[in-house]
């Protein structure tokens, strides 16, 4: 019989190690399935790699999933240049407190809210959907992330180092590009990050604004899905969710990293 | 390069601006406004202006032809079947935010303050699944869940069921799958305003006399209820409007508010309806949104009475 205290030890770390198997085992579950030699229903069978050789074959898939990275990369790429802009606006004495508060709505109003708004105003243009309405959704997502996040890291930049540039003779543009850029660097990169992965998996806003003819990768596997389960996506979620890993390892780390730095450079 | 025309401004805080001259100033300060103000410009174009055309799109009827306004839209909705759907989907999403809060909050608890070693490790496995591929999951899910599936050989496995059960296409298997995808948006936010505190202040208060009990509701939940608030948000907005996991966990017999939506913009092509069920929906959020915020500075207050700060 096990102890009354021993019971009470065990409870905190059963209860984290239960939720992490509920959040892993399905996961692994799958990764399991894209290695047996036998399509899902059909038990466990022998170990095999022919599915991510048949996944490497299949010509739909692969357009879906340029397509979507094509879109991640458009629309980080906008994010990035904008709020860009923005930012060597505020560096020459640009305000834009009150402009900001445009943003606050972005995180009460449901995507699909969003997504049917947006693909009413498009018909209404007249603008054909496709890949330019995909990428133009995804621009607004991703300005909500951006937008406030660099503008809160560069207020508190102190004033002072900028002054200091100047005072050892740097001209504007050198002090932009050697005090101002690189103390906003982490939080441009991890957001830019943040926006392609976003976009990269957005479903919703995707759906409504993709038209017929145009298919993303989330798009890809929300059809397929609804044809029923196939072992070769099985390959490929396991390629993904491995590159999810080291992606978001990477964002992690870098970001820690930051931190440790920033507070030691204070 | 080397023109030094600086001016230190002694005793203010505020930064030294840029010196351009002349023309050049006039140029690039103009410029640079415009492109500065993109983000802004972009955001009442794409977010702003189709929001406003949503809203008075539902009050149009231009099947003659000409536009007039109209409620015709929201009349049609007010019957017995979409009001049902409406506070189906509340309770869906009301309930995927209570069960969220309730696993999120003793988790970040615990691993807070039992596990703080490990806190950089934990935090990153429950950003793995947070940034996967939300349809991966559903995928993943069914794998779990099938007929044959791991849960089904697991449970007859060790024999407590001798045939196998059907946990898909019903409310459990849609259930599961909102808790699945909705709970690192409920944990990240708690956890990581709890990782922001020290844990002496929970040993103040207990050195202070209060118990566990009275440290918990008197000093962590009014600590943490910045992230709470955001995590109750995260969950409950998008899981309003969520119509893919329905659609898919529960094999067609679940109608939810983003699965009418979703019917009448593709199957039906009423886009009128359509964009009038979107406007009530959104009507509905806003006011749980603006209950919840309510409730929850109500909350606190009743909890820190009587606290000195």
């Amino acid at each position: 019989m096990i102890s009354h205290s021993t019971l009470k030890k065990l409870t905190s770390p059963l209860i984290v190690f239960s939720i992490f198997v509920f959040l892993y085992l399905p996961i692994i579950v799958l990764i399991v399935y894209s290695f047996n030699s036998r399509s899902f229903p059909a038990p466990w069978k022998t170990f095999t790699f022919e599915w991510y050789i048949a996944l490497f074959a299949h010509g739909t898939l692969w357009i879906s999933f340029f397509n979507s990275f094509i879109v991640a990369f458009a629309s980080t790429f906008l994010c990035f240049f904008m709020s860009m802009c923005m930012l060597f606006f505020l560096f020459i004495g640009g305000k834009i407190e009150k402009q900001l508060s445009l943003f606050y709505l972005n995180l009460v109003i449901p995507e699909a809210v969003l997504a049917v708004g947006l693909l009413a105003y498009f018909s209404l243009l007249h603008i054909p959907l496709g890949i330019v309405t995909v990428i133009f959704s995804h621009v607004v997502i991703g300005l909500g992330f951006i937008v406030p996040a660099l503008y809160a890291r560069f207020v508190q930049i102190d004033p002072r180092l900028t002054e200091a540039s100047y005072v050892l003779g740097a001209s504007s543009l050198q002090t932009f590009n050697k005090v101002i850029f690189p103390l906003l660097k982490p939080v441009l990169l991890s957001t830019s990050l943040m926006i392609f992965m976003i976009s990269f998996d957005d479903f919703i806003l995707s759906y409504f604004c993709a038209g017929t003819s145009f298919q993303t990768l989330s798009l890809f596997l929300a059809n397929s899905l609804r044809n029923g389960i196939s072992p070769v996506v099985n390959a490929l979620a396991t390629i993904l969710i491995i590159a999810t890993g080291c992606v978001t390892s990477f964002i992690f780390i870098s970001s820690r990293k930051h931190k440790t730095r920033v507070f030691a450079h204070d | 390069m080397m023109e030094q025309e600086v001016v230190l401004s002694p005793g203010s805080s505020a930064p030294a601006l840029p010196r351009f001259s002349g023309v050049q100033r006039f140029l690039k300060l103009e410029f640079l406004s415009a492109l500065g103000l993109l983000p802004f410009i972009w955001q009442s174009l794409f977010f702003f202006i189709p929001m406003l055309l949503l809203f008075s799109m539902s009050f149009i009827d231009n099947s003659s032809g000409t536009l007039r306004f109209t409620i015709s839209h929201f009349t049609q909705l007010f019957s017995t079947t979409y009001l049902s759907i409406i506070l189906n989907s509340v309770g869906l999403s009301l309930l995927t935010t209570l069960i969220t809060l309730c696993i999120a909050f003793p988790f970040s608890f615990i691993s807070i303050f039992h596990f703080s070693k490990y806190k950089n490790i934990i935090s990153l496995f429950l950003l793995i699944p947070f940034w996967t591929n939300f349809i991966l999951h559903i995928y993943a899910w069914f794998f779990v869940l099938e007929k044959n599936g791991f849960l089904n050989q697991v449970l007859m496995h060790f024999g407590f069921i001798t045939e196998p059960l059907a946990f898909l296409n019903n409310f459990f298997s849609i259930m599961v799958m909102m808790i699945y995808y909705y709970l690192p948006f409920m944990i990240l936010p708690i956890y990581s305003t709890l990782e922001r505190f020290d844990s002496s202040i929970f040993e103040a208060s207990m050195d202070l006399g209060a118990n566990r009990f009275q440290t918990l509701l008197k000093v962590v939940i009014p600590l943490c209820i910045g992230g709470i608030r955001t995590g109750i948000f995260l969950v409950f907005i998008p899981s309003f409007a969520e119509f893919l996991i329905p659609e898919l966990m529960g094999g067609d017999k679940y109608f939810f508010m983003g699965n009418v939506i979703s019917l009448y913009m593709f199957e039906e092509k009423t886009l009128g309806t359509a964009v009038a069920f979107t406007t009530l929906s959104l009507a509905v959020v806003l006011m749980i949104v603006y209950f919840i915020q309510k409730g929850l500075v109500l909350f606190t207050r009743r909890l820190t009475r009587g606290v000195r700060t």
